[in-house]
C-alpha cells in the first residue's frame, strides 16, 4: 500500500504577513504567542487582528487591544470558546471583506484547511490565504466509499466512522474536503490487515 | 462506415465483454520497446497511428453502445460521479461542440450534427437519440451539456481550467477509471491529482508536462497512452467501488488468467478548447485479454518482457504484485526470447484461432 511520498500532502512554510494587504487577520486553533506563529508583524502596514481558539466558555470573543511592538499598530485579539465557534464568527466577517484582505491560519491540517475552505468559499484567492501547521499530527480521513469523515485519527489504520471499513490513512490530501483519502485495507483478502502503527500523534 | 455494435455486451457480474478479431488488432498497444518506464510520451494527436484506433479525434467501436450503457448504470448508482464546478459552464459547452462536431464528421452514418445559429439538432443513431437545442441555454437540454455529451462518449473526459499558471481539474465524467476518484480530486492541482503516483515526479516527468499543457494550442491537440491492468473485463475499478472489485485479485489461476487478466489501456487526449482556454481531456479505456494479445506474436512477447522486467514501484502502484508472476509465466510461453522490431503495430493482418 502506498501512503508515504505522495505529493498532494501540503508542505507548510512558516507565515509570512503579506505586505501587500491592508488588513490581516490571523487565526489559531489554540493559544499561542504572535510573534511564535508568524514573522514580519512589527512592519504590519495595515490592521491587523488575532483570532484564537481557548477551548473554554469563559471567554466571549469580545476584542481586545494590545501593541504589536515595533513601529507596528494595534493588534486587535479576540478569544473564542471553541473551532466552531471560531469559524461562525469568520464567516460573518469574509462576507464583509473586499480586496486587501489578507487571511493567515495556523495549527492542526483538520482547522487550518477548513479555514481555507471558508476563505475559499468566500472568493479569496489562493494567495489570500496562508497556512501553517502547528501542534497534533492528527487527520481528517476521508472514506473513499461511504463519503464519511473521520476526525481525529493518528493510526494509519482507522475503522470509518461511517460503513465499518478497516481505512488505510494514505497521504494523498484533498483541499477541497480537507481530508486525506482512506482506502479499504483489507479488500482484496478480508481480514487480512496491516499491523496499526500510530503515525500521526 | 457502419460499425457492428454489440450493444448487450456487460462489463460487470456475467462480464460478456469480449472483443472480435478486429478489435484485438485495432487495439492501442502500448509498449514500443521491451522495457517500460514513465517520461513524458507526448504526440500530436493527428489522424493515423500504428492502430486504426488513433484514426479519429474520439475513437468509437464496437463496444460503443454497451459502454454507454455501462456508464448509465454507474450514474444510476452514483451520480457524483460526474462532477463539474459552477464557473466551467463555458467549458460544458466547448467539450459539447468539440464531441458533436467530432463524431458527425468521424461516423457520419451513426451521428448527424445541424446547426443553423445557435439552434442545433443532434442525432445519435446507435443510442437512438434525436434532440433539438439552442446552443448556449443549458435548458433547452434534458441535462447539462457535458453530462449529456458525454454520457454518448466512450471514455472519461476531464475539464481542466488554467489560471495561475497551473491547472486545476475542475470537472469529469469518470466512470471507467483506473482507481482514482473524480469525486476525491475535485479542483486538484496538476501536481496533486498526480501525488499518488510514484517515480515520475523525482523524474520531473509532471513538471515538464504541466509546462508543455500549459503552452497547447487551440486546434492542435496531444495524446498520450497510459496502462494498467485489471481482472476481468471491468470498466468501473473505482476506488469508491475498490470493496467489490478488490477480490477479483485473488482469483486467478494458472488456467483462467489468459482469459480474465486484461492489459488496460487509456488513449488520454487533450484539446484546448476555444472559448474557456480550459482543456478537455479524454481519457479512452481499452481492454484486452491476454490470451487475446498473445494471438498477436510481437504483443505476446513483448507484454511478457515488460512485465517481467516491471520496476517493483510500478508494479504495486498499479496493483498487479499479487499475480505478476502467474502472468509473466503465463505469457512466457510465448516468448522465443527473439529481437523485436521497436512500435507497436501489430505486423500481421489476420490472428490466428483462439487457444
Amino acid at each position: 500500500m502506498l501512503i508515504s511520498n505522495i505529493k498532494s500532502r501540503p508542505v507548510y512554510e512558516r507565515l509570512r504577513l503579506d505586505g501587500a494587504g491592508r488588513r490581516h487577520l490571523v487565526v489559531s486553533d489554540a493559544p499561542r504567542d504572535l510573534p511564535e506563529v508568524i514573522d514580519g508583524v512589527e512592519s504590519a502596514g495595515g490592521l491587523l487582528g488575532y483570532w484564537m481558539v481557548a477551548s473554554t466558555a469563559t471567554v466571549d470573543g469580545q476584542p481586545q487591544t494590545a501593541s504589536a511592538g515595533g513601529n507596528a499598530g494595534e493588534v486587535e485579539t479576540r478569544a473564542f470558546r471553541a473551532v466552531s465557534h471560531l469559524m461562525d464568527r469568520l464567516t460573518h466577517r469574509l462576507a464583509q471583506e473586499s480586496v486587501g484582505f489578507r487571511l493567515y491560519a495556523i495549527g492542526e491540517e483538520g482547522f487550518i484547511w477548513e479555514i481555507a475552505r471558508l476563505a475559499r468559499e468566500a472568493g479569496l484567492e489562493s494567495y489570500e490565504c496562508q497556512t501553517a501547521h502547528a501542534g497534533s499530527m492528527r487527520r481528517k480521513v476521508f472514506c473513499v466509499h461511504c463519503k464519511t469523515i473521520t476526525s481525529g485519527v493518528t493510526t494509519s489504520l482507522v475503522a470509518c466512522d461511517g460503513c465499518g471499513a478497516h481505512l488505510v490513512v494514505r497521504d494523498h490530501f484533498s483541499r477541497t474536503h480537507a481530508a486525506f483519502m482512506g482506502v479499504l485495507a483489507d479488500a482484496e483478502a478480508p481480514g487480512d490487515l496491516p499491523p496499526v502503527e500510530e503515525l500521526f500523534p | 462506415m457502419t460499425i457492428q455494435f454489440k450493444p448487450d455486451e456487460t462489463f460487470r457480474e456475467d462480464f460478456t465483454y469480449s472483443n472480435s478479431d478486429a478489435a484485438v488488432l485495432r487495439f492501442p498497444f502500448p509498449f514500443p520497446e521491451d522495457v517500460y518506464m514513465y517520461s513524458v510520451n507526448i504526440e500530436p494527436h493527428v489522424p493515423g497511428g500504428p492502430t486504426p484506433a488513433f484514426d479519429n479525434p474520439f475513437d468509437v467501436d464496437e463496444h460503443y453502445v454497451a459502454e454507454c450503457r455501462e456508464r448509465a448504470k454507474v450514474l444510476e448508482q452514483d451520480p457524483s460521479r460526474c462532477k463539474v464546478l459552477p464557473h466551467m459552464m463555458a467549458a460544458q459547452w466547448d467539450t459539447l461542440e468539440l464531441i458533436m462536431e467530432s463524431f458527425a464528421a468521424s461516423y457520419p452514418a451513426h451521428f448527424t450534427l445541424t446547426r443553423e445559429g445557435t439552434n442545433w439538432t443532434w442525432e445519435n443513431r446507435p443510442l437512438g437519440i434525436r434532440d433539438s437545442f439552442v446552443f448556449g441555454d443549458a435548458s433547452t437540454l434534458p441535462l447539462p451539456p457535458f453530462e449529456y455529451i458525454t454520457r454518448q462518449a466512450q471514455g472519461d473526459f476531464t475539464l481542466q481550467d488554467q489560471r495561475e499558471d497551473n491547472l486545476f481539474v475542475d470537472g469529469g465524467m469518470v466512470t471507467t477509471q483506473a482507481d482514482w476518484s473524480m469525486d476525491f480530486n475535485v479542483g486538484m492541482t496538476f501536481h496533486q491529482w498526480h501525488g499518488p503516483v510514484p517515480l515520475a515526479h523525482e523524474k520531473g516527468v509532471f513538471d515538464r508536462a504541466l509546462k508543455f499543457l500549459l503552452r497547447l494550442q487551440f486546434g492542435a491537440p496531444v495524446r498520450r497512452l497510459n496502462w494498467t491492468m485489471t481482472v476481468n473485463p471491468r470498466l468501473d475499478t473505482s476506488p469508491e467501488n475498490y470493496p467489490q472489485w478488490g477480490p477479483d485479485r485473488t482469483t486467478l489461476t494458472a488456467d483462467n488468467i489468459g482469459a480474465k487478466l486484461h492489459l488496460r489501456v487509456e488513449l488520454q487526449s487533450l484539446f484546448r478548447l476555444p472559448r474557456s482556454n480550459a482543456i478537455l481531456f479524454g481519457i479512452r479505456c481499452y481492454l484486452c485479454s491476454i490470451e487475446d494479445l498473445a494471438r498477436v506474436e510481437v504483443w505476446g512477447k513483448r507484454l511478457h518482457r515488460v512485465l517481467r522486467d516491471l520496476h517493483p514501484d510500478i508494479a504495486d502502484y498499479k496493483g498487479t504484485t499479487r499475480y505478476r508472476d502467474l502472468a509473466v509465466a503465463y505469457l512466457a510461453a510465448f516468448d522465443d526470447g527473439a529481437a523485436l522490431p521497436s512500435g507497436t503495430a501489430p505486423r500481421q493482418a489476420t490472428l490466428p484461432p483462439k487457444g
